[in-house]
């Protein structure tokens, strides 16, 4: 059943099943007959992040909440097995999300329902992606940078492999129908990008130039990769020595390129090997923690100034065992804001159709994504 | 309102669809499109028409959203109505990249199946390499030379190109054939030898399917990308399926599960084009945060990609994952590590020492029997060390030694039987192993009792190894050794390793008894047998083991077929290249092949036909009717026309055969001058009147609103003079060989039966070629029913209506020849009724009281009548019997070539070589099939020597239902060369039309190889 649970694609006698997990939720999508999987499998990844926009977070007492919601959310969604509307700023319009006023609305006048009645001006509109008539008294947009940093650090200490995963995304409150074109310093160190369905290619594949109709609010403009970094900003260096059924370990952090910038929420987690019995770490900055199920998380936050952080222990082995064979790997996470590490640079971002009164704005931050310290 | 899924008011549900499919909103007509497929779910058989028919509307829009939800609709209706797409595939190019993301899943695959089916593969990508194998390897050698210029020097391995082929082939295949081609590797392939292919750098519309699909490589739908990669896969140039790596690579960062399928997915690709993803090496480096299928999947990616340059930064991964805590995954590494030292052979010495270290470690801890994983890695390092020294033993010395010296401190089972099958199958390898041999028997033997059972059976084999290469002194130890173990196995508490023992007790026997060595050798004859035997199980086993084939089956990419690795319900291979029907000449001139390839059906029953006139008879046999020969003065007919650039010449033609000729008999009625060829005309006049004769005046009705002008010729020809060349075919139903002396050969005739409609009149004649006098003479019909059983069975699908419909008996009773002298010939008119009209007819022939069983063979040709109409009239029927009910092939027709040649010396009339052209087209025509000359249009403008352009119509109705059927025949290419013909056949029975075409072009072309 463990193995079963793992396995995004199941086949069973009869049918064959997709799942996804998202915050301890499991999205099954069920089919009898040859279909993309990964069609399934885009959707639930679809249905998990809408439902997260609409509730705010994923849990099982907030579907319980909101049963009704999320019930007219898929139905919107989905009709006669295939994908119907999927845009969230679509479906925001025909379903209003759940706030204080609707609630208390519909406990006054006992009308449960908050499926709009109009269809949403979009749908017929050549732009499915936009409302026709968007009005906004202060008209601004915004362009952050979101990147991941992706490292794997051998035992060795060497950077075996650094990039970056980075989206663009934009909020846009924009009165009319603008047109935006936003162009990069240097897009020649784009490893690979993928787009929102409202970018032109042409104007990409030409020039390299972003020319969009923006959807309405906050979306996913688009993602990039950018390979073969060559460094971190930080450094972990794990230290595991093992004797006589015990073994101690000591971990260090540090700066190691400083961007300029904080780096903040610093957290380390691992997760001890099945063979250890007890351990016992402290550290001389930040909180350390050890949950039953033998991961453990050492939360450093910022790095002071004055003194390198570090964790020391010990742990004791398995009654026979002399030493440790297989050694935990640590995950990392960091954040460092108004950062971007890839060097990408917006150059600028044209509009066109838009008043004049305008504010625009650009913010970058860089976090750890899957950044791993072996040791 | 479709959600409501009532039979009752599907067709109301219908016509609300259709209305709303022509409606001015987007939102509406996509809302039909979306309400399609739920209407088809209802099954109902009289509305689906209707129902593709609104799809077809809907595929047409222009507007995105709409195509996207047609494009679901037509995916889950009519996934193979070709012709749907082919109307509007340009249209649903350009539109691709605006339509919704799930639509544009579905669409690429629509498209991409329409391409293969109407264009085939593409020469350049991998599906190519489908032929290279048989081919040629020169082809195979320049694939991988341009492996090797792309990847600067990466060694090409020509195994790949066989995968791919493997590959590429199952996409195609169904899994019916599949099966067969297992069973049969010979015949494989041989069924994809009419596919064609296209060149993708010529063919526009895989041009245009590129292009629109490269863009959506950038999509954020990872479906959607996975979906447009398939296409550049299979469609792709080779050189440029390198596009599709690094939005692939990409999809990996997105969720969990699609990283898995994605890596499903590069997992087939890598292993068919390696070099492909060699840059990309460091993205299958295995994160802890992967889930155990990814990144089993991960190395089996890395060990299949590895090259020189990238395995040492490969193998320093491999020795982190040694590490992890997962031990199956620290197996599956170790297991990696194996397939990269087999792959990388100049590796091996590095890897086979990394593993004995790990072995090494593994027994540093005493705590294996704790954790079960611990001993899965040190099974799975033993194995891998086994498959690297299999490949090379006599290298590998040393490591086999070390082995054998681990065995005392290895304690798991399955490793141990692993280390002794190297005792046995290594014993004779090198200097140092063989010496060793006798001490590791030794140990075996004392430690036998305390083995588990598997250990034990695999002592009593290597013993016996061993024992049969073991030569001089040792041999006496050995075989005290294997008495001592035999003995020791016999008092066993499992019963196997007691089978076995006394197994090979009964087998050595001899061996045992003599004890000694010299008495071994005396007894040598009497003990052949059983040593052979034993030899044969022994010492075979190398060899058995040493290929494995890939029994791997591979489904179409992004395809849930294969991730769960068997063929979902609904999955669907490939289309047949070129197999789509389509209703464009232009394509249909270019190849013969492809007509025949259509569906298995009308290929079958069409060579089936082309077999038939074998039997074609020496005889050509004047018509026997006799018809005077008129002549008669050409004249002038009223005639319409304006323009001047075309003339068509009627040439018109009843059952008497009248062939009108272009000639003076032009007149203008519009005043338009046709004074720019006078000359001609004159000439062609003139020749006319030598060879064609007869006016008929007013053949057709002048028609003010023809733009063409109408050139209506008059001079009939005499039928005497195209007597001579209509000739009816004659088959021979018995062989004098085969009857006694009796010649039975027999002829379509063009009389129409007087009985019945549907009955085919033939002329038999009955020849006595014997010296004696025959009685009796009579053809019967026999059973009825046999003759559709002896049929081939797939034919029998396409018997058409004439079988079941009617009670007429197949043979009207023929009058009997109640003697026949011999050299007499008799005639007798048979009247047939073909069950179909393809297979043939068993009769039986009784002769002096015996029964000969004979075939009559059909000729569709005789199965129509000939229908005189106008040129107005054929027209407007054709127009009538577009799309699916025309159909056209090609061929060459050499016919006239003789007369033409007879012509040019004669004299300086070179125009008449239309006329010989045409006499010969339409006598070939007439004399093979039964039907009525509409006219033959010739063009004016034609260039010296050139006949393209000319064409003659045929009109004729199928005998039992009366359906018209009309035939058109172009020309092509210049007179005195092999004409290109095409034959073009409308008729609403499309088995039937089909069939009559294949016949046509079929004598078309065998006419030629007879004169």
């Amino acid at each position: 059943m463990l193995f079963l649970k793992s396995m995004p694609v199941i086949a069973s006698p009869t049918h064959y099943i997709f799942q996804i997990v998202r915050a301890g939720i499991t999205f099954l999508a069920c089919t009898q007959v040859e279909m993309p999987p990964l069609m399934g499998i885009e959707f639930l990844c679809r249905v998990a992040d809408i439902l997260s926009d609409y509730l705010g977070e994923l849990n099982e007492d907030l579907i319980k909440d909101n049963f009704v919601i999320v019930y007219e959310l898929l139905d919107e969604m989905i009709d006669n097995g295939f994908p119907l509307t999927t845009e969230p700023n679509i479906l925001r319009e025909m379903i209003a999300p759940p706030n204080i006023v609707s609630k208390m609305l519909s406990v006054v006048t006992g009308n449960s329902s908050n499926v709009s009645d109009i269809l949403p001006g979009a749908t017929a509109s050549c732009v499915p992606w936009r409302p026709t008539d968007v009005k906004y008294a202060n008209n601004e947009v915004y362009v952050d940078l979101v990147e991941e940093m992706d490292a794997i650090i051998n035992r060795d200490g060497v950077l075996v492999k650094c990039e970056i995963y980075g989206e663009v995304q934009v909020n846009c409150l924009l009165s009319g129908l603008p047109d935006l074109t936003l162009s990069f310093a240097n897009p020649s160190i784009l490893h690979d990008v993928r787009f929102h369905p409202c970018v032109r290619f042409r104007p990409w594949e030409s020039h390299q130039i972003l020319s969009f109709v923006p959807p309405d609010g906050q979306f996913k403009l688009m993602s990039y990769r950018v390979k073969k970094l060559k460094s971190t900003p930080i450094y972990v260096k794990p230290q595991l020595t093992s004797d006589a059924g015990t073994c101690r370990i000591s971990v260090m952090v540090g700066i190691r390129n400083d961007p300029g910038k904080t780096i903040d929420s610093i957290i380390l987690q691992f997760q001890l090997p099945p063979c250890i019995l007890s351990a016992d770490l402290t550290s001389n900055h930040g909180t350390v923690n050890v949950l039953s199920n033998k991961i453990c998380t050492w939360s450093i936050g910022r790095i002071p100034k004055d003194k390198a952080p570090s964790l020391s222990g010990t742990m004791v082995l398995e009654t026979g065992l002399e030493t440790l064979r297989v050694f935990p790997t640590f995950q990392v996470e960091f954040r460092i804001m108004g950062v971007a590490l890839s060097g990408l640079q917006i150059d600028k971002l044209d509009l066109q159709n838009v008043p004049n009164r305008l504010y625009k704005g650009f913010r970058a931050v860089t976090r750890a994504g899957e950044y791993e310290v072996r040791s | 309102m479709a959600g409501i899924r009532l039979h009752v008011i599907s067709p109301l549900v219908l016509v609300a669809v259709g209305k709303c499919a022509r409606d001015p909103s987007v939102f509406v007509r996509k809302c039909a499109a979306n309400a399609l497929p739920k209407l088809h779910e209802l099954r109902q058989e009289e509305i689906t028409s209707a129902i593709e028919e609104i799809v077809g509307i809907l595929l047409n829009d222009r507007s995105p959203g709409v195509v996207g939800a047609a494009a679901a609709a037509f995916a889950s209706i009519c996934p193979n109505n070709f012709t749907l797409i082919g109307r509007n595939y340009r249209n649903l190019c350009q539109i691709l990249p605006d339509v919704e993301e799930w639509g544009q899943i579905l669409l690429i695959e629509i498209l991409l199946r329409y391409v293969v089916a109407s264009h085939g593969l593409v020469k350049e990508s991998i599906m190519s390499s489908l032929l290279c194998i048989e081919s040629s390897h020169s082809e195979k050698d320049v694939f991988d030379v341009n492996v090797a210029l792309e990847d600067n020097g990466i060694p090409s391995r020509t195994y790949d190109s066989e995968l791919v082929n493997l590959v590429s082939r199952s996409y195609i295949e169904g899994l019916g054939e599949y099966l067969t081609r297992s069973s049969d590797t010979n015949a494989r392939s041989s069924d994809l030898n009419g596919a064609r292919f296209t060149s993708g750098k010529t063919n526009d519309d895989v041009k245009l399917l590129l292009q629109c699909t490269s863009p959506l490589l950038w999509s954020h739908n990872s479906a959607v990308v996975l979906a447009a990669a398939g296409v550049h896969w299979i469609m792709s140039p080779k050189e440029d399926v390198k596009r599709i790596v690094k939005p692939l690579l990409f999809i990996l960062r997105s969720s969990g599960a699609s990283k898995y399928v994605v890596l499903c997915n590069i997992q087939v690709f890598a292993k068919a084009l390696p070099h492909l993803f060699v840059p990309h090496y460091e993205d299958f480096f295995v994160s802890s945060s992967d889930s155990y299928q990814s990144k089993a999947l991960k190395l089996e990616i890395l060990s299949s990609i590895v090259t020189e340059s990238s395995i040492s930064s490969v193998f320093k991964e491999f020795q982190d994952y040694i590490r992890d805590p997962d031990r199956r995954f620290a197996a599956d590494t170790v297991a990696a590590i194996g397939l990269c030292a087999r792959k990388l052979p100049k590796m091996a010495n590095t890897c086979v020492e990394g593993l004995l270290a790990l072995i090494r470690q593994e027994l540093l801890t005493s705590d294996i029997e704790s954790g079960n994983g611990e001993a899965d890695v040190l099974i799975q390092s033993i194995i891998s060390i086994k498959s690297i020294i299999k490949q090379d033993p006599s290298c590998h010395e040393k490591v086999i030694i070390q082995l054998f010296r681990s065995l005392d401190s290895i304690k798991v089972p399955e490793a141990r039987v692993m280390i002794i099958w190297m005792v046995g199958e290594y014993s004779s390898v090198g200097v140092k192993i063989p010496r060793m041999l006798t001490t590791v028997l030794k140990y075996l033997a004392w430690c036998f009792k305390s083995e588990a059972v598997e250990t034990k059976l695999q002592i009593l084999n290597t013993t016996i190894k061993v024992l049969l290469c073991a030569k001089g002194g040792d041999m006496w130890t050995i075989t005290r050794l294997f008495s001592y173990l035999l003995e020791l196995a016999e008092c066993d508490l499992n019963y196997d390793v007691r089978d076995r023992a006394r197994f090979f007790k009964k087998l050595f026997s001899h061996n045992l008894c003599s004890q000694v060595p010299e008495e071994t050798n005396a007894l040598q004859e009497n003990k052949d047998l059983p040593l052979v035997l034993v030899e044969c199980i022994f010492r075979k086993q190398e060899n058995l083991a040493a290929s494995e084939p890939i029994n791997d089956r591979f489904y179409l990419p992004g395809s849930l077929s294969q991730i769960v690795l068997h063929a979902a319900p609904g999955y669907e291979p490939l289309p047949k290249p070129c197999s789509s029907l389509c209703d464009d000449l232009g394509q249909f001139s270019n190849s013969i092949d492809r007509t025949t390839a259509l569906g298995e059906e009308w290929t079958g029953s069409s060579s089936n036909g082309t077999d038939d006139p074998d039997t074609s008879g020496s005889l050509d046999e004047e018509s026997g009717s006799n018809y005077d020969s008129q002549q008669s003065i050409p004249g002038l007919s009223d005639n319409s026309g304006t323009g001047d650039s075309a003339s068509e010449g009627d040439r018109n033609c009843d059952p008497l055969i009248q062939i009108s000729d272009a000639g003076i008999a032009c007149s203008n009625e519009n005043g338009a001058s046709h004074s720019g060829f006078p000359d001609l005309e004159g000439m062609m006049s003139k020749r006319a009147l030598e060879s064609w004769l007869d006016e008929q005046p007013g053949s057709s009705s002048p028609s003010a609103s023809e733009q063409i002008q109408v050139r209506q010729s008059s001079a009939r020809i005499s039928i005497g003079n195209i007597g001579r060349q209509v000739k009816a075919k004659s088959y021979t139903l018995l062989d004098p060989a085969n009857g006694n002396g009796l010649k039975v050969y027999y002829s379509f005739s063009s009389e129409a039966s007087t009985i019945s409609p549907q009955l085919v009149c033939l002329e038999t004649f009955f020849e006595n070629c014997s010296s004696e006098t025959m009685s009796e003479v009579t053809l019967v019909d026999e059973e009825s029913h046999k003759a559709l059983d002896l049929a081939d069975l797939t034919l029998a699908t396409t018997a058409s209506s004439l079988t079941s419909q009617s009670d007429l008996p197949t043979l009207v009773p023929m009058e009997e020849i109640t003697s026949l002298e011999p050299g007499q010939t008799m005639k007798r008119i048979l009247e047939v009724r073909f069950h179909h009209h393809l297979l043939p007819l068993k009769l039986a022939l009784h002769c002096n009281g015996k029964k000969l069983p004979v075939k009559l063979r059909p000729d569709i040709g005789y199965f129509i009548k000939p229908v005189p109409m106008d040129m107005e009239t054929f027209i407007e029927m054709e127009s009538r019997l577009p799309g699916m009910f025309e159909y056209a092939r090609s061929c060459t027709f050499t016919d006239h070539l003789g007369e033409v040649d007879k012509d040019t010396d004669e004299s300086s009339l070179l125009k008449d070589k239309y006329l010989v052209i045409c006499e010969s087209l339409a006598s070939k025509m007439l004399s093979n099939a039964n039907i009525f000359l509409v006219s033959v249009d010739m063009p004016v403008a034609a260039k010296f020597d050139d006949a393209s352009g000319l064409s003659l119509r045929f009109s004729s109705e199928i005998l039992g239902n009366s359906v018209p059927c009309l035939i058109t025949i172009t020309v092509e290419g210049k007179c005195s060369e092999p004409l290109k013909v095409s034959a073009k056949v409308n008729c609403e029975e499309t088995v039937f039309g089909l069939n009559l075409l294949n016949r046509i072009v079929n004598f078309l072309v065998e006419s030629s190889l007879n004169t």
